[in-house]
């Protein structure tokens, strides 16, 4: 008895899930002026770090590339990311600020899936920008060498990274309620992914800076992202891609779960 | 009790009244620090950042200095000190989301007071990169040979960079009355100050950078900064850059005021 | 100088397709207290930001303190103090912060604005809590910052957008009796509501506004009374006098429906008449177990002039 209770507890929280995930994707899709960005500015640091540092691929230690846009693929994506992620923190923030979301608490929504669905969409629509800007690369001549399987598996550790990245930012806006201090937020993850492997090879930097770059979770997802897309699918490479976002989501979102009871407990 | 104080000029001070908005911004900062860590980031990630990753570059045949600190410092001089002027903005989306605005748009002040407030805080939340950028430069192997002219045309690109993006960033905001709209306006400024001279020469941009490169407004203003940093300061190389703030300025200060009016009569 | 300190001819406000207000004509007495009534969406707020130079009149004209709101706003904004809806107060700033800022903004020196901000702050009990962030206020405080915050210059004009929406009971009676002694004072109030109470409690004359337009214009009583006659409702403790009590009560009015062993009729004449119904009721030896009149209230008078009722409409909306 309890145990078909529990049950049908469980399918109407995932089925309130979907449905917030659902408002997140169409609130988001309504709003070019949200998405945009998050697929513009990722080509034009492509276009121009391409102009600008081509001649750089012939420097000894830079990787085997054809040109300096097949070696910034990952980059793009990430920044990408990383984009809507703030953004998923900004609309919370706002919806803070509305007075939505203590209408939401108030709600007899299960509590989890509001957190769920915000994030939850900006995974879903990760995914499709990642898939996106591959197009586009392909498109200026710069293909996922890896095929198919290496472009669904990019698609995958896209939406997952997402989660990652996301949850700093929900975690700034369950804590200010404030969308001006979320939105500061974005500049922060850029520098984060600009010391990493992300724009220039680790190979060609020195001293302590290198070292950090290297260690760099950004860089440890960055690198066998890049070699699916440059060598093609390899378990071994999708999986630590999968392994690293899957470290930083542990600690984002355990940090935005707290700051989430805490707003909780005070409204 | 009734009688409205009787004067003869019905428009309030405006010194004061931009003095008390722009106050305004830096209560706002002190009481939510959080809106500042950036501005206070930006600089150190910029310094040590582009001359972490990029320094490999200068090993590119033809590269005009060894020091990459005194070729991307001044770039991120104008980068940073342009991004904090864009907080300016923030504040404004913040008053026209609650309603604030409301409150300056019907008190009896000078239209153009609801504009120069923020930027004055501009101007002093900009001293904040421009100090950071210049002290640490030093470390990292940074020089100055242009001396104290040098060192003041850099803050005079670093502020004109900050008022200009700050004003653009209040005319975005008015028109959109949207918090985003900052986004735009970071996007905007990072599409001028990116395919310019700052992180390479321009002999070694290739193809259509090389050419945007060449007409982009943002190069005149880095090359003015940047000039102290490398060697004397020269006029032909400080009038251009001059010129873009003063337009820039006059352009985006006209069209903030413009979309103010749209608000309200 | 104008006799009306609020004048509005054919005020006109459309946005795109939609007309907010389709011609509104008004003319506030000094030293009243005018409320302005309607529903959410009546258009009440479009006037108020016309009025207070917040937004452009699509056509017609108004003059605001003897000033033209369109040709010279700044006269009209310097003799006029407005507290919007959602009063709008930077939650990081403390009471005392805001005031003199606002002190500022409308010209008082920087001395001069400290006296005031003292003073304001005493007026609507907020000394204590000068110092705190605003955004730990409570609603009835906000609101009386808000009011304190529309004084800072003493305005000829006080305009007060829905004064207390959303104020719990005791917050918006202390809202009223502030608004009451700036009204003694001699500050012209102009303030809307979406509440039928306040307009009766407050307002010396008031217009109702429905779809853009005002419908009925007119001191509260006066209004009431032209919609027609107090209802008067009659309970007779003897079943048997019931025929006979109808009969009476017949001669005074036309009888209108009541509930079982209950009587009602429309007293012609008003309130006026009602000695006459109890002694004639007495005559006939009617027993009377309880008797009560009824006078129309804005509602029946909002009722009459739209064909819909307004209280219960708008309670069912959270803001």
């Amino acid at each position: 008895m309890t145990a078909t209770l529990a049950r049908a507890r469980w399918r109407v929280g995932v089925e309130q899930a979907g449905a917030l995930v659902t408002r997140s994707v169409v609130n988001t899709w309504r709003q070019p002026g949200s998405w945009i960005p998050s697929i513009v500015f990722p080509l034009m640091m492509a276009a121009v770090y391409s102009a600008q540092f081509e001649r750089a691929i012939d420097l000894p230690g830079f990787p085997d590339v054809d040109s300096f846009v097949q070696f910034i693929l990952p980059a793009s994506i990430l920044q990408g990311i990383s984009f809507n992620a703030g953004e998923a923190g900004t609309e919370l923030a706002l919806d803070i600020e509305s007075g939505f979301f203590d209408r939401l608490i108030a709600s007899p929504v299960a509590r989890q899936s509001i957190l769920i669905g915000r994030m939850g969409g900006g995974a879903v629509f990760s995914g499709g920008l990642a898939a996106a800007l591959m197009v586009v690369f392909a498109l200026v001549g710069a293909p996922i060498e890896g095929g198919i399987v290496s472009a669904v598996a990019i698609v995958l550790i896209a939406a997952w990274l997402s989660l990652a990245i996301g949850g700093f930012s929900i975690a700034v806006a369950l804590r200010t309620g404030s969308s001006e201090a979320t939105q500061s937020l974005f500049p922060l993850t850029f520098m984060m992914i600009f010391v990493s492997s992300a724009f220039f090879p680790t190979g060609l930097m020195s001293g302590w800076y290198q070292s950090v770059a290297e260690v760099n979770p950004f860089t440890l997802i960055v690198d066998p992202t890049r070699r699916l897309a440059l060598d093609g699918f390899s378990f071994a490479d999708f999986g630590r891609a999968l392994f690293w976002s899957g470290v930083v989501a542990s600690v984002s979102l355990s940090l935005a779960y707290r700051m989430y009871l805490g707003r909780l407990r005070r409204s | 009790m009734r009688s409205p104080t009787p004067r003869t000029d019905p428009v309030s001070a405006f010194g004061p009244t931009v003095f008390e908005i722009g106050r305004r911004s830096l209560i706002r900062i002190v009481r939510m620090p959080a809106i500042l860590v950036p501005t206070i980031v930006m600089p150190v990630f910029f310094v040590i950042g582009f001359t972490g990753s990029f320094e490999g570059v200068t090993r590119i045949e033809g590269f005009p200095t060894e020091d990459f600190i005194n070729w991307v410092g001044p770039y991120a001089l104008v980068q940073t000190a342009a991004f904090a002027g864009i907080g300016a903005a923030g504040t404004m989306a913040t008053d026209l989301d609650n309603g604030f605005i409301d409150r300056l748009l019907v008190a009896p002040i000078r239209r153009s007071a609801i504009i120069f407030g923020p930027l004055a805080y501009t101007a002093m939340r900009a001293l904040i990169p421009i100090t950071l950028v210049l002290l640490l430069s030093i470390p990292q192997g940074g020089s100055l040979p242009g001396g104290l002219l040098g060192l003041f045309i850099a803050v005079v690109g670093g502020m004109g960079g900050a008022l200009m993006l700050g004003s653009m960033g209040l005319a975005v905001v008015l028109r959109i009355g949207h918090i985003r709209a900052m986004a735009i306006v970071q996007i905007v400024a990072f599409a001028f100050l990116f395919p310019s001279i700052g992180q390479v020469p321009l002999p070694l941009l290739s193809g259509w950078l090389h050419t945007v490169a060449r007409f982009n407004p943002a190069t005149n203003l880095i090359r003015m900064t940047r000039q102290g940093f490398i060697g004397d300061v020269s006029w032909a190389e400080t009038w251009p850059g001059l010129l873009v703030i003063a337009i820039g300025l006059g352009v985006f200060t006209g069209w903030a005021r413009y979309e103010l009016d749209q608000r309200a009569p | 100088m104008t006799s009306h300190p609020v004048e509005a001819t054919g005020l006109v406000r459309r946005f795109g397709d939609l007309t907010a207000v389709a011609g509104i004509d008004l003319a506030v007495e000094e030293g009243e207290i005018f409320g302005f009534l309607g529903p959410n969406g009546a258009g009440k707020s479009t006037t108020v930001r016309m009025l207070v130079t917040l937004l452009r009149p699509s056509g017609g004209s108004a003059r605001v303190a003897g000033h033209d709101i369109v040709k010279n706003p700044t006269a009209v904004r310097r003799a006029i103090g407005v507290a919007l809806q959602d009063a709008a107060i930077d939650p990081l700033m403390t009471g005392n912060e805001l005031l003199r800022l606002q002190a500022v903004l409308h010209g008082l020196g920087r001395k001069e604005s400290a006296t005031r901000t003292s003073d304001l702050l005493e007026r609507v009990g907020l000394t204590a809590a000068a110092d705190r962030r605003v955004g730990q206020y409570s609603g009835g405080m906000r609101r009386r910052l808000d009011l304190a915050l529309a004084l800072v210059h003493r305005p000829m004009v006080l305009f007060l957008d829905e004064p207390t929406t959303g104020l719990d009971p005791t917050s918006r009676l202390a809202v009223w009796e502030e608004v009451r002694i700036l009204n003694a004072e001699g500050t012209t109030v102009f303030l809307t509501t979406q509440y039928l109470e306040e307009a009766d409690q407050l307002a010396g004359r008031i217009a109702i506004i429905d779809d853009g337009r005002i419908v009925r214009e007119g001191d509260p009583r006066s209004l009431k009374e032209a919609v027609g006659d107090p209802t008067l409702r009659v309970e007779v403790s003897d079943a048997a006098m019931m025929e006979t009590a109808r009969a009476v009560l017949a001669t005074f009015g036309e009888e209108r429906p009541a509930r079982v062993g209950r009587l009602a009729i429309g007293l012609a004449g008003g309130a006026g008449r009602l000695a006459d119904v109890v002694r004639a009721l007495d005559d006939q030896g009617v027993p009377v177990a309880h008797i009560e009149l009824d006078s129309p209230s804005l509602d029946d008078v909002f009722a009459d002039a739209t064909g819909r009722r307004l209280e219960g409409a708008n309670s069912a909306q959270p803001e």
